[in-house]
């Protein structure tokens, strides 16, 4: 049960990646490879405001999104002047960069050792020390960040990206400004990035730099290019496939560190055989 | 001084290895139009192939480095055929190819894994014996002796190859456009075929340069790739000569930047130089 209780909040976690990182790349037709990065400065700036002043998690949370909303504008500042493939290119970079960041910035992130003893959320007295307690906490969250992105998309501000996605001259001549807009959607998918962060650093209790690579990033992109690009049950059910199918391989009686490369084998051929047969994904109404 | 020539040195090593990655990427590019990721996992082959070969069966050096080349070659092809060449036919856009060849990287990253492990490993077999040859006090080993000619003789031959031969013009038709190479008669799949055969044979050697040059590990393709692609757009993306220019030029940067700042921030100078030249000049210093 505890086992199942665990998966449960990882797909969680990579539920709330999905959704945001959807809004970018489903949403506004913009390839980011850089998700991981916010995914993992959320992580850094709520682990170390929690470990360092040990104040409440929630409090740090919101100020792990602010911040790394303040970094996604820098970067997305120079992200949203680019477009094709490009914008996937230059993403790419920005991930690299603030992972060499989180590695080498020794004297805050502590390096490749990562930090340590991340206490688990509370909240008025009630501590989610509990796995059952988090797994609720994450669904609230969850639900939350859904809602948020279901706002986004049914917007006015939502039809505008996906007019951008669809023709983004076309929409410019009507007087918008595109880059205004890919760069708000940016910020706001990387502030959402930064629940899952804060999330997953006080549920491991311990974060360092390799959870937020390059190959993660690629990762997230797998999980809504499977489940469908632009649809919100689509990045839910493309993140439990992708977190429950090592799993499943580990039952199947492979090795642990086989398992995961065998994810990696999986969500590559999946990657693959979906760009020949079904490029829009198994839920998606948007197609690369 | 000495540390003068010993950076100069390891700048046209470098230089020299991400010439041979830029070579067969532009020319992959310019035939194909899209970013071909997999040509990284290509050159990891490489390099893993001649592990093979060469320290783990012993074979001699010469036959070891041919099966190599051969082996990433023939993978190169394979995909090719089975993957790019169906997406094609469908008319697939530049990002759905681009996430295909993503798939292709990280399947062939894993499987490297699972059958050699993720550690990093070496090739030779006698590291005392090498020569070392002292060029105005910097230091430079034999090995790096024979990548530099290596990389200048593939250079030549393939300009030549470009320039003089009837197969020569039709990559050039068919990179100028395809539509019309192929009324004009030139079988253009056969021409894309043998683009990725030998695009793929040079990642194989540039694999196994780094590879004798650093030593291996499943992520090299990846990272060779990287630095490819940035010597590319910094050359002039899809201009084969261009990619040169810019290969010595990130080289000198990056060595410039370790020097300076320490090795660990290698990677990052790499892609700010990258976003740096897409934010202010694109096209590259030799526009194709």
């Amino acid at each position: 049960m505890e086992y199942l209780i665990h998966i449960a909040i990882l797909v969680s976690i990579y539920s709330i990646l999905g959704l945001s990182l959807n809004l970018v790349v489903g949403e506004a037709g913009l390839l980011s490879v850089t998700h991981a990065a916010f995914y993992g400065i959320g992580a850094y700036a709520t682990a170390l405001l929690l470990t360092e002043s040990g104040m409440n998690f929630f409090l740090a949370m919101l100020i792990g999104m602010v911040i790394t909303g303040a970094i996604a504008l820098l970067i997305g500042a120079v992200l949203s002047r680019f477009d094709g493939d490009f914008y996937a290119l230059g993403s790419l970079g920005f991930n690299v960069i603030v992972f060499s960041i989180l590695l080498n910035w020794q004297s805050l992130t502590n390096g490749p050792l990562g930090i340590p003893g991340i206490a688990r959320p509370s909240l008025f007295g009630f501590s989610f020390e509990s796995n059952t307690s988090f797994l609720t906490l994450s669904l609230v969250l969850l639900a939350l960040v859904w809602g948020i992105c279901t706002l986004i998309t049914r917007s006015s501000f939502g039809r505008v990206l996906h007019a951008i996605r669809e023709d983004e001259q076309a929409i410019q001549v009507f007087g918008y400004t595109t880059t205004y807009y890919k760069l708000v959607i940016f910020v706001l998918s990387a502030m959402l990035a930064a629940v899952a962060g804060a999330l997953f650093a006080s549920y491991i209790t311990f974060i360092d730099p390799s959870s937020f690579t390059v190959n993660e990033s690629i990762f997230m992109l797998s999980i809504i290019i499977l489940g469908g690009l632009a649809s919100h049950r689509g990045a839910v059910l493309g993140a439990a496939f992708l977190i429950i199918l090592p799993e499943a391989l580990r039952f199947a009686g492979f090795p642990t560190d086989v398992a995961a490369q065998m994810r990696q084998v999986t969500y590559g051929a999946i990657l693959i055989l979906l760009m020949l047969y079904r490029p829009q994904g198994l839920l998606g109404e948007y197609r690369l | 001084m000495d540390i003068v020539s010993q950076i100069a040195l390891n700048a046209v090593i470098a230089g020299a290895i991400y010439s041979l990655v830029t070579l067969g990427f532009n020319l992959i590019y310019g035939t194909a139009r899209f970013f071909d990721l997999g040509y990284g996992a290509l050159a990891a082959t490489g390099g893993y192939a001649a592990f093979y070969f060469y320290t783990q069966l012993g074979l001699p050096l010469l036959l070891a480095l041919a099966l190599a080349i051969l082996v990433a070659s023939a993978l190169g092809l394979l995909i090719e055929k089975t993957i790019y060449r169906p997406l094609r036919a469908r008319k697939a856009s530049g990002t759905i190819l681009l996430v295909a060849s993503l798939g292709v990287l990280t399947v062939i990253q894993a499987v490297i894994a699972i059958i050699f492990s993720s550690q990093f490993q070496t090739l030779s077999r006698d590291v005392a014996a090498e020569k070392v040859y002292t060029i105005l006090g910097g230091a430079i080993t034999q090995t790096q002796v024979l990548i530099l000619v290596t990389a200048l003789v593939i250079m030549l031959a393939l300009a030549l190859l470009l320039k003089y031969t009837l197969f020569g013009k039709a990559v050039r038709a068919v990179s100028d456009d395809d539509e019309v190479a192929s009324i004009v008669g030139i079988n253009t799949e056969k021409v894309m075929g043998a683009v990725f055969a030998i695009g793929s044979a040079i990642a194989g050697v540039a694999g196994v340069a780094a590879a004798f040059d650093t030593g291996i590990q499943p992520t090299m393709g990846l990272s060779l790739l990287l630095k490819g692609v940035i010597a590319a757009i910094i050359g002039g993306i899809g201009n084969v000569y261009g990619g040169i220019i810019g290969a010595f030029f990130l080289a000198i940067v990056e060595n410039l930047g370790a020097w300076q700042f320490s090795g660990e921030w290698k990677d990052a100078v790499a892609f700010a130089v990258l976003i740096l030249f897409l934010l202010f000049r694109p096209q590259g210093v030799w526009p194709k």
